[in-house]
């Protein structure tokens, strides 16, 4: 086991949690008590339109529990959305909504990242994460301009994964504001001249930040992202000269995919040698 | 009545005497209505005061540096002074070291150097031929009257009980205020009293101001050929008008103490005026405060005209035409009358304390000022804290203006995160008042906060709110229904932008006002929100149609909307009539 953990590798593993988190919950629950079913839609909905918070909270629940199946009440919760709710009510509305991933439902879950009360507006972040789509992209670009730093660290992680390379301007903009999320977003999305700006901030800001949008970059598929800017990012790297870069192209080198380029591993493996990465630690062991 | 107030004056001081006549500051002196005073008066009215050179002089760390106001000539003398010095006609007088120093002041050059006695220069005047000088303790008291002539040479000398102030000579009479009340006039030759000025009105200094001398404090008469009116108050009086000014600044410190070398904020919060008769030159009196120097109406105290200086103004004086403001970096800025800049002398070197004489020199017309409001917002964009108080007087003054540039200077200031909170208080609140400048408030509703951008403040959204809807601004209605919906704004701006919206919203603003509706009917946790959402709810009502009424029919029949929401929803809309069954229906029943 690698002792340096990269931001970069951080963000990537919160995103996978946060994209694929309802999936694992409802197999926890599958496992342990409620197996996937079909819902009455219909029943959803008058739940739903109860005004009482316990029946609300359970309709919710339902329609988690019952994974693809749920899909089918999602117009029943965008309504409870756009018709407003208690604060416990909403956070789950939108939680499941964000579980359901259907891009319908970003137009009415985005009010909800201007919401005043926080754990509202970071539900809805959240949840346009995984619902994406246009109106998730437009409403999570609007929220790196908000004043919530948690909700501008989710947006910035985000639009990476929603491939919204419109939103690489405000991202770079993020970055400059030190919302060190946004490299990693940068790193998904970038073109090699953008990937270049990216480098740039190599000394600039912390090294974990701008590393974590280089893991994305190296790690891109090689149909995505060819060997030459991959080699570029690897020297900008060797040249930056740090036991830091070298422990990290060491960590790189150790991930690489067996059959992926060997040009850019024989890079990595020779930055390392310059660097002198540590290749494995004494403690690890 | 009177002889038992001498009386009781007379327990209290003592007497000091010279030689021959009417022992000088004597307590059981009769009030004689003036008839004394006039006499004086008639008698040297043809000796001509020397109004003297315009002349700053600056305390420095070394000494004492001085410069012409008119640019001609600037001297130095060495010597730490003790307190700050005098300059009355040609002369400089300070006390130095155990002396009193007498320099010409448009020199420097030393005239003469008398004994201190260990006392502290008060103040001092000068007809050309003698030298009068107050002394006394810097702790108060040890009052010490000198007459020196230009050789040197004490001719009269004084230690009275009464503590003395600053004295003035005309003629070889010396006139020198005592008690508060007193002007004794001194046969400075025969070493008696040959006349006596009761005043009503506070009185520590007779003072040479452009060749004529005044006497008083508060305010000023003039030794003329009224003065023996002048108990009667008919004399020729000068008189600041009453209007409550930043740090209450007075026209003259008390002339009975030793005024302290070194400028202190007392010094620092002044009033000038430069008197014409009765009237003040150019119809203008400068108040200063720190930093910031204000030119008011003599008459009405109505602002006229402010100006910003690089460092505190320490000292100065009102001339012909204008005003000599000398500020701690070694500056003399010069402003005429209407505020416009005359340009400037400098010292060459930082000064502690600075005194000014006029003399007889005028300000010339400077460059026009900028207008007012643009002056003010100069004033304001001062970031120190001790200036704070004089802001707030300007913003007030300010927000009395009806330019529209005006809304921009409040804007400007209420939308900049490093302006105090006090004065960012009051700027809003003249925001909300104003009538004037609809275009810059629309322009400054446009934008929002910004963490990208740096926009870190919202836009002042409540009080602008509250003046676009009391001017019917129906262009607002849009940009402020975008505010309802941004959380950087603060629950205050919802509730005045929903309360604005309740009166301007079209129905081109109905997505917004239904958003925040459905946002916040059941999650509002502060009063104004509340009061925002039932504002929104009203606006629906009026302009949503009948989708706007059911939502908000709707909202009040859902056990989710806050209570208080759903209480004030109840008597919006009419509840629903209950659906007719259908024929059908009916008959399938029966």
């Amino acid at each position: 086991m690698r002792r340096t953990t990269h931001l970069g590798i951080l963000a990537a593993c919160w995103l996978a949690f946060a994209t694929a988190a309802p999936d694992a919950a409802a197999q926890g629950k599958t496992k342990g008590k409620v197996t996937a079913t079909k819902i009455d839609a219909a029943k959803i909905k008058a739940e739903l339109e109860s005004g009482n918070e316990k029946r609300m909270l359970a309709a919710l629940q339902q329609v988690e529990d019952a994974e693809d199946a749920g899909k089918a009440a999602a117009p029943h919760l965008e309504a409870l959305a756009r018709r407003g709710a208690s604060v416990p009510v909403l956070s789950r509305c939108l939680e499941v909504l964000g579980g359901l991933k259907q891009p319908t439902s970003s137009l009415a879950i985005a009010p909800y990242y201007r919401h005043r009360v926080p754990e509202v507006r970071r539900s809805a972040a959240k949840a346009l994460l995984k619902t994406g789509g246009p109106a998730a992209v437009k409403a999570l670009r609007a929220a790196l301009r908000s004043p919530d730093a948690q909700v501008r660290g989710i947006a910035a992680s985000g639009l990476g994964s929603l491939n919204a390379r419109e939103a690489l301007p405000d991202l770079f903009a993020a970055l400059s504001h030190n919302v060190g999320e946004a490299a990693a977003s940068i790193g998904q999305l970038c073109k090699p001249e953008e990937c270049e700006k990216l480098a740039g901030y190599l000394g600039k800001l912390p090294f974990d930040v701008v590393t974590s949008g280089f893991d994305q970059i190296l790690f891109r598929s090689p149909k995505d992202m060819g060997d030459e800017q991959k080699i570029r990012i690897v020297g900008r790297l060797r040249e930056l000269g740090t036991k830091d870069a070298g422990n990290y192209l060491a960590d790189v080198a150790e991930r690489w995919p067996k059959d992926w380029s060997k040009r850019v591993k024989q890079a990595v493996d020779a930055a390392v040698k310059a660097l002198g990465g540590a290749t494995a630690s004494p403690e690890d062991e | 009545m009177k002889k038992l107030v001498f009386l009781g004056i007379s327990a209290v001081f003592g007497c000091a005497s010279g030689s021959g006549g009417g022992r000088v500051f004597s307590p059981e002196w009769q009030n004689d209505g003036g008839k004394s005073i006039a006499a004086v008066q008639a008698r040297i009215a043809a000796a001509k005061v020397d109004p003297g050179p315009g002349v700053a002089v600056g305390v420095t760390d070394t000494g004492l540096s001085g410069v012409l106001l008119d640019g001609s000539g600037k001297w130095k003398h060495a010597g730490k002074v003790d307190a700050m010095p005098s300059v009355s006609g040609g002369v400089v007088v300070a006390t130095t070291g155990g002396s009193v120093v007498a320099l010409d002041a448009k020199s420097g050059r030393k005239l003469w150097q008398v004994d201190s006695e260990g006392r502290s220069l008060r103040g001092a005047g000068d007809d050309g031929t003698t030298t009068v000088v107050s002394l006394g303790s810097s702790s108060g008291g040890s009052s010490m009257f000198l007459a020196v002539e230009r050789d040197g040479n004490v001719s009269r000398k004084f230690k009275p009980e009464a503590e003395i102030g600053t004295p003035a000579i005309q003629g070889g009479i010396a006139l020198v205020p005592w008690g508060n009340q007193y002007v004794s006039a001194i046969d400075v030759g025969a070493g008696n009293e040959v006349g006596r000025l009761l005043l009503r009105e506070q009185v520590s200094h007779a003072t040479n101001l452009g060749g004529s001398i005044y006497f008083g404090e508060l305010s000023l008469v003039r030794f003329d050929d009224r003065i023996g009116q002048a108990v009667q108050q008919q004399g020729t009086q000068v008189t600041l008008p009453t209007r409550e000014l930043p740090g209450k600044p007075l026209w003259f410190s008390d002339g009975t103490t030793v005024s302290p070398a070194n400028a202190t904020a007392r010094e620092r919060i002044r009033l000038f005026a430069h008197p014409n008769g009765s009237e003040l030159s150019g119809g203008r009196f400068a108040a200063t405060y720190f930093r910031i120097a204000m030119g008011l109406g003599a008459t009405d105290g109505k602002l006229h005209w402010v100006t910003t200086t690089k460092s505190d103004v320490i000292g100065g004086a009102g001339t012909k035409g204008g005003f000599a403001l000398c500020t701690e970096d070694g500056t003399v800025v010069l402003r005429d009358e209407i505020g416009g800049d005359a340009g400037s002398v400098a010292f060459d070197q930082p000064i502690r304390g600075c005194a000014v004489q006029a003399g007889s020199f005028t300000v010339a017309r400077g460059k026009p000022p900028a207008p007012l409001p643009q002056q003010i917002a100069k004033a304001i964009e001062v970031r120190e804290a001790e200036m704070a108080v004089a802001q707030r007087f300007l913003l007030r003054e300010l927000g009395a203006l009806k330019e529209a540039f005006v809304t921009k200077v409040l804007i400007d200031l209420a939308e900049n995160a490093r302006t105090t909170p006090m004065l960012l208080e009051d700027a809003r609140q003249l925001l909300s008042s104003r009538r004037t400048g609809a275009e810059h408030m629309l322009e400054s509703l446009s934008k929002h906060y910004d963490f990208l951008t740096d926009v870190l403040r919202p836009p002042p959204v409540g009080p602008m709110a509250d003046a676009l809807s009391a001017m019917n601004e129906s262009r607002a209605a849009p940009l402020l229904a975008r505010h309802l919906n941004d959380p950087a704004n603060t629950a205050d701006d919802i509730q005045r932008a929903a309360r604005a919206l309740e009166k301007l919203a079209t129905s081109s603003e109905l997505e917004e006002l239904k958003t925040f509706f459905a946002l916040y009917r059941a999650t509002a946790d502060q009063k104004e929100l509340v009061n925002a959402v039932l504002s929104v709810a009203r606006a629906l009502v009026r302009i949503g149609g009948e989708d706007g009424k059911r939502v908000v029919r709707d909202a009040a029949r859902d056990p989710l909307t806050h209570p208080d929401i759903q209480a004030g929803l109840g008597g919006l809309v009419p509840a629903e009539a209950p659906p007719k069954a259908a024929p059908a229906a009916k008959a399938a029943k029966g």
